[in-house]
């Protein structure tokens, strides 16, 4: 019999991830500068086609998507995640993207159900 | 031979995990001001302590507790999550907390594990 191919599926592929998230962003913010009165939808933008996308994938986990946008104003920011789960099949991506005006960090964990 | 108590639906209670993470935050960053060098190591005992403690109360889910800690110097800041998951015992809470030169926001998620 041959080997399942479904093992592949049931564990979180970092790379896949990040191109569905990159391709969010950009299509959302890629050419704008910070604007106080768009970010709402900015976000939900964001966070929404991202899971869309992820839950196309069709694979058997729940997803959650973090979205933080920043103004560049010299401020620090610092963010940290810490995460109780199963090592083998849980996972989580971080992608930074910036431009001119704008720093936008987008998290994904994904947890095997 | 004792049965589990697999009948009964544990949901993520976000009353008692606010409570935790607001205990963490006050005990680390508490009165002090922002400092650029400490701050690594604030936000990651925040993250270790909170989850610790919200391990310790041993309910059957995943965490992930995120902080993301900010210099207030009138820079805009915007968060937002989006989650797909079981509605009926998954849930999240996020604690808002500043002092006089900082923001911290703490978001906790939890998902339950079926047993």
């Amino acid at each position: 019999m041959d080997e399942d191919p479904s093992a592949e599926e049931t564990t979180f592929v970092v790379d896949e991830i990040t191109t569905v998230i990159k391709e969010a962003v950009e299509s959302t913010i890629g050419n704008s500068s910070y604007q106080h009165s768009q970010i709402n939808q900015w976000m939900s933008s964001i966070v929404e086609s991202s899971l869309s996308q992820l839950t196309k994938l069709g694979k058997p986990f729940k997803y959650i998507v973090t979205c933080i946008i920043l103004q560049k104003n010299g401020a620090g920011l610092h963010t940290a995640s810490s995460c109780f789960w199963d090592n083998s099949t849980d996972g989580s991506c971080t992608i930074r993207w910036e431009n001119k005006t704008i720093y936008c960090i987008v998290s994904v964990f994904g947890l095997a159900i | 031979m004792e049965e589990y108590h697999s009948g009964d639906e544990v949901s993520f209670s976000p009353d008692d995990a606010s409570n935790v993470v607001k205990e963490c935050i006050e005990g680390i960053v508490g009165g002090v001001d922002y400092s650029q060098n400490k701050v690594n190591q604030w936000t990651a005992s925040i993250v270790e302590h909170t989850l610790t403690q919200l391990v310790k109360q041993g309910k059957p889910f995943k965490y992930i507790v995120n902080c993301a800690v900010m210099q207030k110097s009138g820079a805009g800041l915007h968060t937002a999550n989006s989650c797909y998951w079981d509605t009926t015992t998954d849930g999240s809470c996020t604690v808002r907390w500043e002092n006089r030169t900082m923001y911290c926001v703490v978001s906790v998620f939890a998902v339950a594990i079926a047993l």
